[in-house]
């Protein structure tokens, strides 16, 4: 559903990722990891376009990306940073748009509110919201559709308990239907309750993988970022 | 999702966000509303004997159709092109400035399409507009006691509804300068631009062949000082513009 065959991409001010293999299958739920500027947002901006690869290829739902026929994105859907949100409008206006813009049935509006408990507020326009309820609308706009491939940056980011739940409940829900799900996050203990795989992130290149029910997480997180941080300043001593 | 319905949800969403925005009614309000009250003003003043008004209007300077037709050419063609500009630069940088840019990535509708939805509703808000405007001055026309408009000032009058539109087309560069700076404050900055280079053209003479001031010199000389093949060059200059905009959403990575 997602793969990244040898995608590298540099930025002028230092290296984005480098060398990157992933691939992500039908049902399955991976979660990114890694410390701040580990590279997860220059993936995931990779996976849906917003970046071109140096080198490499990535491919999203068999196709790869020059070649995706604009039709088959109605089957991604991505929140990366700032959702597709408007301040001017309600936040079911703010769906119906998303709505529109992939075609998808008008009717799925209704459900998503319900589903991400938005109903309270969804006369309420975008620029009133807490940043809680904005994520929830910025999650409900790019899950409504039922999408066969998600793609979220650190979708638990200001949401409440209760709406983490809900998040929890859609994206097994999604993946259990066949969706292929790709998570970052910095909650360890969070993306643990829900992936099938974790993957380490650090300097922009993929290290490795943690077990999701291995026990103290983030302890073995921190160990695994440290061993790769200092056979990294080793070769460079080598190599200067 | 075909073509046509992906353009025709672009166009949807375009018109609700325009409509629901700020920027759209204060720029509409201001454009008509603010158009006609200055003319009132300016009728007022002269109704008074103002001396040094009288000069600076010059052949405007008459309480008549001629006189009030003359006078909205003139600040259409400065006014209009700001105010068309800000709102150009809203539905285009704005996507930049809230971050929204990141959401319109990952969609069955391409960002070219989506650009040219932008434009599409463009044109008929400024097509609308100028039409109000002319509206607008009709009525202040018969409430200043001038009478049904003879022959001359409907002509005048169809001038005016062509200069709306044309002031509207000359603004596209600020679509594409706000996509290639990212930059809503970028494409105000370009409107402003545009209304100086226009101003400057005119007094350099060179306004005939510039498409900026083309469409102003030719409502306020009657139809005398433009050419017809020199008013098409602005058709084409929106065309050319539109390209660039629609090519650049297309085109467009975010790797700054």
């Amino acid at each position: 559903m997602l793969t990244f065959e040898q995608v590298s991409l540099s930025f002028g001010e230092g290296i984005g990722v480098a060398e990157l293999d992933l691939a992500v299958a039908e049902g399955e739920i991976v979660a990114l990891v890694g410390l701040n500027g580990a590279g997860k947002t220059t993936l995931m901006r990779l996976a849906v376009g917003m970046l071109r690869p140096d080198s490499g290829t990535v491919r999203v739902l068999g196709h790869a990306l020059r070649e995706l026929p604009s039709a088959r994105w109605c089957g991604v859907g991505a929140l990366v940073e700032v959702p597709l949100a408007y301040p001017e409008l309600t936040v079911r206006e703010n769906l119906r748009i998303a709505c529109l813009l992939r075609g998808s049935d008008p009717r799925c509006v209704e459900r998503a509110l319900d589903d991400w408990r938005l109903g309270p507020v969804a006369d309420r326009r975008f620029r009133r919201l807490s940043l809680g309820n904005r994520q929830r609308t910025g999650l409900a706009s790019v899950l409504q559709h039922d999408p066969q491939l998600i793609v979220l940056d650190e979708p638990s980011n200001a949401l409440d308990p209760s709406s983490v739940l809900v998040l929890r409940d859609q994206l097994t829900k999604r993946a259990a239907e066949g969706a292929a799900v790709v998570v970052s996050s910095h909650h360890l203990d969070e993306v643990a309750r829900i992936a099938d795989r974790i993957v380490l992130l650090n300097a922009g290149r993929l290290i490795g993988e943690l077990d999701p029910t291995g026990r103290d997480l983030e302890r073995t997180f921190f160990d695994r970022i440290h061993d790769d941080d200092t056979s990294r300043a080793a070769e460079c001593e080598q190599t200067s | 999702m075909n073509r046509t319905s992906a353009m025709n949800a672009v166009f949807r969403v375009e018109v609700r966000k325009l409509v629901r925005s700020p920027v759209g009614v204060i720029a509409s309000v201001a454009l008509v509303g603010g158009t006609l009250v200055l003319l009132g003003g300016i009728t007022a003043a002269l109704a008074s004997g103002n001396p040094d008004l009288v000069a600076k209007l010059g052949p405007a300077a008459t309480r008549d159709w001629a006189g009030l037709l003359s006078s909205a050419a003139q600040v259409t063609a400065a006014g209009g092109l700001l105010g068309c500009g800000v709102v150009l630069a809203w539905l285009f940088g704005r996507e930049f400035a809230d971050g929204t840019i990141t959401g319109l990535f990952a969609l069955p509708v391409s960002r070219g399409r989506i650009a040219l939805g932008k434009l599409a509703v463009y044109a008929v808000w400024v097509v609308g507009l100028s039409l109000l405007l002319t509206l607008g001055l009709l009525g202040l026309g018969a409430l200043l006691g001038y009478g049904g408009p003879t022959g001359g000032a409907w002509a005048a009058l169809g001038r005016q509804l062509l200069l709306g539109v044309l002031t509207g087309a000359v603004a596209t560069p600020i679509a594409w300068v706000a996509t290639v700076t990212r930059s809503l404050l970028a494409g105000v900055g370009c409107a402003i631009g545009l209304v100086v280079v226009s101003q400057v053209a005119v007094l350099a003479g060179a306004g005939a062949w510039l498409p900026l001031a083309g469409p102003a010199l030719w409502a306020m000389s009657h139809g005398t000082e433009v050419t017809a093949w020199q008013l098409a060059l602005v058709p084409a200059f929106a065309v050319a513009f539109t390209v660039l905009a629609c090519s650049s959403w297309t085109r467009l990575r975010l790797n700054r």
